[in-house]
């Protein structure tokens, strides 16, 4: 016999207290009770004998016992008496069931880890006492419980039945402590934590899983699976020529025996490569591709043969187009720019005599040299040199003969750019608003001038070849931070990677300030990520598309391959391995709260009508029903 | 009318088809619903006067004026109206229940007066306690219940009851006989039995309504008991119990039964009222089965 709700020492402590303050409301309730009448004649009447001077403190002895007896019997409901050992008491149990990518292989046949895991799973359900409650709760990287306590085993069973394998690796240390803290937090008492599954995880155990709970089980899935998959794949623009790709692949032998396997490379459907490879069990191998396109499209790789784990022989990125930008330079001396725009690659230069002229479309650049347009240009432009009168900026004075004196300060556009001893045999000083970029500058104002608005405009107060700045190396470099300033998109430096779901670490380039750092989802909404120093680190649970933008670089990560384990973990020995069998003693423990609740009821409810106020009210009910009655008080 | 606190407007409507009624004839008390042995209205010849332009041709005296031929007026002397007197017990014992005993008959009696009012009776009001206090008097139709009301709400309870004093006083104040209704628990310590005899035998008809609190006649204590007389301060130490409860409300209903006797026995009615019950089944069910109104 033993308390589910209360200790011992609480049981009594409530009971004293309690049986003190009915004691004591009891004697209150019996003291001599002074009440004002209307008149004393007929209590004279009632011919009563006078009062002691020793009276009796207890005066209705049966009234307290009884009133002490309902609280008791009251008391032991709440405290929930239960016949029996508290180790007969239900439990709480929870059923880690191990959904991690893993459990997708198959064992021989068609039958899956997961299969199996499930089988174990309801075994275990079945094995456990009616009366107990369970948990399940899927785990892989996290932990995700599918039910809560419950002891309705068609409902675990079907929970059982809806688990599926993910695409991430088992976080074990995670799954303990989670089942630990739910199983604290329940008021029942705790039962067992059981682990359904091969026991691959991500990372090396921490010690919370080297010394697990003592209330462990595990139920042991066999995976002696051969499996050879892709590990990683990335692909970025070849630094020796832009409209090739540099595709580097790792395949990983997880099985026991080396394996020789075929990696081939499809782009847009068409082989892109093809690559034999001997890899010892246990490693990893490597192997490097080229290919040429400068369009966008999806990049395959597939390993085979296939094997007992598929999930991880074929893989799929996707490539961004090769960007380009169309100048149309519009001069009647072309040679003069001819060799500042052929230097910059993605670049597609058109000249053109001023005669041709065209307002062309958006998404190209227009170089006007000397010369004013019938209409002024729809796109982004630079001016060399405009007629005073058509101008985009307004032409403040111009001069011959001055000394160029500087470039300006902390401007994208004048990176890189140094000021000699240059002078300007001719040259307009411009009249520039406060939001203009004045890029380089005489003493007398601004003679190259950057503007935005609708349209991204740069006016040159002189020719740059026809002035000393020909010679200078700050030529080419101007044009190219114009064209940075103008097409950013033009100068990105675009890769991607395929990689598991799950915790993606990468390391950014020493180049890059964290504050810069965007990771996109695939549909554009920002996602969580972390930096330490120059390591980032973002989670994506599902597989999918991830973008990271820092600076003038895009990765692109398609999440597509599962993620793996690294190790397996080995079960201590103390921990409990198999279907456990249960004594059957759980229906010994027999609940009577509900009886004594009733008892203690019953009791209040006498001692209320032998004592209590219903006294009082029967007789106020007769008086009412003597006024009515003809006879006595029957007017005359 | 406007509502007032006492009694609402619903409850005053029901009112207005019920009357007064008294058994006994009395000289002055007049109304149109009560039969009387007396003819010639209650006037008395008192004296002769010459006539002067405008006055009424029916009250000239023709056979003095055929043998004097001289106009001469008879005066006669008008009795006065005596009005049904009302009697409200404001002593301490009717302060039980936290003033809701003698909040239930300031009700009971301002329904009774609303009654009369409706039927164009004349109504004086006077409260007493060791002596009858200063009163109200109010007639002339239902407008005049405001004053009343505000009369009853301003009263309040005090001294200790002593039947014999204010019988004696109102022999002495009021000579006129007529309806007299008396509102009261009648716990008077000096039995008030000999007093109500004496106003019996003076020549009014005694409507004696008896109100009561459940505590009055059913004490709820049980144990030892400390009872302070509510009038006196006398107290009382004794033990209380079923039995002493069922002597102690035998010997109440004896008195009312005394109460009743002397009424039925000069002509009156007695009507007993619990204040458990509501007021409106006292005023329909008891008070119209013992034919006080109806």
């Amino acid at each position: 016999m033993y308390f589910l709700n209360l200790s011992l020492a609480q049981f009594l402590a409530l009971f004293g207290t309690i049986s003190v303050t009915m004691v004591l409301l009891y004697l209150l309730g019996r003291s001599r009770r002074k009440q004002v009448v209307a008149t004393l004649r007929f209590w004279v009447a009632a011919e009563q004998p006078a009062v002691v001077k020793k009276r009796k403190r207890i005066q209705q002895p049966l009234s307290l016992i009884l009133q002490l007896l309902s609280m008791l019997l009251l008391l032991l409901a709440i405290a929930q008496l239960r016949l029996g050992t508290p180790l007969d008491s239900p439990r709480n149990n929870v059923l880690i069931l191990d959904t991690s990518a893993w459990m997708a292989s198959t064992t021989g046949g068609r039958r899956t880890l997961m299969d199996e895991a499930r089988d174990k799973a309801r075994a275990y359900l079945k094995s456990v006492p009616a009366s107990d409650r369970v948990m399940l709760v899927r785990a892989d990287a996290l932990t995700t419980p599918a039910t809560a306590f419950e002891s309705d085993r068609a409902k675990l069973e079907q929970a059982v039945a809806e688990s599926g394998p993910g695409a991430t690796a088992l976080n074990l240390d995670h799954a303990l402590a989670f089942a630990h803290q739910e199983q604290a937090l329940g008021t029942h008492r705790i039962g067992e934590i059981v682990y359904v599954g091969p026991g691959r995880v991500a990372t090396e155990p921490h010690s919370s899983v080297e010394t697990p709970p003592k209330n462990l089980r595990v139920l042991p899935v066999a995976d002696s699976v051969e499996n050879c998959g892709l590990r990683k794949i990335g692909v970025r623009r070849s630094m020796k020529d832009p409209d090739v790709w540099d595709i580097f692949a790792s395949v990983r032998n997880y099985g026991a025996s080396p394996r020789a396997v075929t990696l081939g490379l499809r782009f847009g459907g068409s082989p892109a490569g093809l690559r034999r490879l001997i890899v010892p069990p246990r490693s990893e191998r490597e192997a490097m591709f080229e290919y040429r396109t400068r369009s966008a499209g999806l990049l395959e790789a597939n390993l085979l043969p296939h094997d007992g784990f598929p999930a991880d022989d074929h893989a799929v990125l996707e490539l961004p187009p090769q960007p380009s930008l169309n100048v149309v330079v519009y001069s009647n001396e072309p040679d003069l720019l001819r060799p500042v725009f052929t230097a910059i690659p993605r670049v597609h230069v058109i000249f053109r005599p001023t005669g041709e002229y065209q307002a062309g479309p958006m998404n190209e650049l227009v170089i006007l040299d000397r010369f004013q347009p019938p209409r002024p240009p729809v796109s982004n432009a630079i001016w060399i040199q405009p007629p005073a009168g058509a101008s985009p900026i307004p032409v403040r004075a111009r001069l011959e003969g001055v000394p160029f004196e500087r470039w300006c300060a902390d401007k994208p556009l004048c990176a890189g750019l140094r000021a000699k001893d240059l002078r300007l045999a001719a040259t307009y000083v411009f009249e520039a608003a406060p939001d203009d970029v004045k890029i380089g500058q005489v003493q007398n104002g601004p003679v190259i001038v950057a503007r935005t608005g609708k349209t991204k405009t740069v006016v040159f107060g002189f020719h740059p070849a026809l002035s000393d700045l020909r010679y200078e190396l700050a030529t080419p470099l101007l044009f190219g931070n114009i064209l940075r300033w103008m097409a950013p998109e033009l100068f990105r430096r675009t890769a991607a990677a395929a990689d598991s779901a799950g915790t993606v670490t990468t390391e950014l380039d020493p180049d890059i300030r964290p504050e810069e750092v965007r990771v996109l989802e695939q549909d554009g909404t920002p996602a969580p990520f972390t930096t330490r120093g120059h390591t980032l680190r973002f989670f994506s649970g599902t597989p999918g598309t991830v973008r990271v933008l820092a600076a003038d670089r895009e990765t692109v990560y398609s999440l597509t391959l599962p993620e793996m384990w690294d190790t397996t973990w080995e079960v201590p020995p103390a921990v409990r391995r198999g279907i456990p069998a249960f004594r059957e003693t759980i229906s010994l423990s027999r609940d009577l709260w509900q009886a004594l609740a009733i008892l203690g009821g019953i009791g209040l409810l006498v001692e209320w009508l032998l004592f209590g106020r219903a006294e009082g009210r029967m007789r106020r009910l007769k008086a009412r029903v003597a006024v009515l009655r003809p006879g006595v008080k029957k007017a005359s | 009318m406007a509502s007032t606190p006492l009694l609402d407007r619903q409850f005053l409507e029901k009112l207005e088809r019920l009357t007064i009624h008294w058994q006994k004839s009395f000289n002055g008390l007049v109304g149109g619903h009560n039969s009387s042995r007396f003819a010639g209205g209650g006037q008395e010849f008192l004296d002769h006067r010459h006539f002067h332009h405008g006055d009424d041709l029916r009250a000239v005296n023709w056979r003095a004026f055929l043998r004097l031929e001289k106009m001469f007026l008879k005066m006669f002397q008008v009795e006065p109206r005596v009005p049904v007197r009302m009697l409200l017990d404001t002593s301490q014992s009717m302060n039980s229940e936290g003033g809701f005993k003698f909040d239930y008959a300031r009700k009971l009696a301002a329904a009774l007066c609303y009654v009369g009012l409706v039927r164009l009776d004349t109504i004086a009001l006077q409260p007493f306690g060791s002596r009858l206090g200063e009163g109200v008097q109010c007639g002339g139709g239902r407008h005049r219940l405001s004053p009343v009301i505000e009369y009853l709400t301003a009263l309040k309870t005090e001294g200790r009851t002593s039947f014999l004093e204010i019988v004696r006083q109102f022999i002495a104040v009021h000579p006129q006989r007529g309806l007299l209704v008396i509102i009261s628990d009648f716990l008077d310590d000096a039995s008030c039995v000999k007093p109500l005899q004496y106003l019996a035998d003076f020549g009014h008809e005694l409507l004696l309504i008896q109100v009561w609190s459940e505590d009055d006649r059913t004490p709820p204590w049980v144990g030892e008991l400390d009872l302070v007389d509510a009038e006196t301060e006398s107290r009382l130490q004794l033990q209380f119990d079923e039995a002493a409860r069922e002597s102690y409300t035998r010997a109440f209903d004896a008195y009312a039964d005394e109460l009743q006797q002397i009424a039925l026995r000069n002509g009156g009615r007695y009507v007993g009222v619990s204040t458990g019950m509501p007021i409106e089944d006292i005023i329909f069910g008891s008070l119209v089965r013992s034919r006080v109104i109806a």
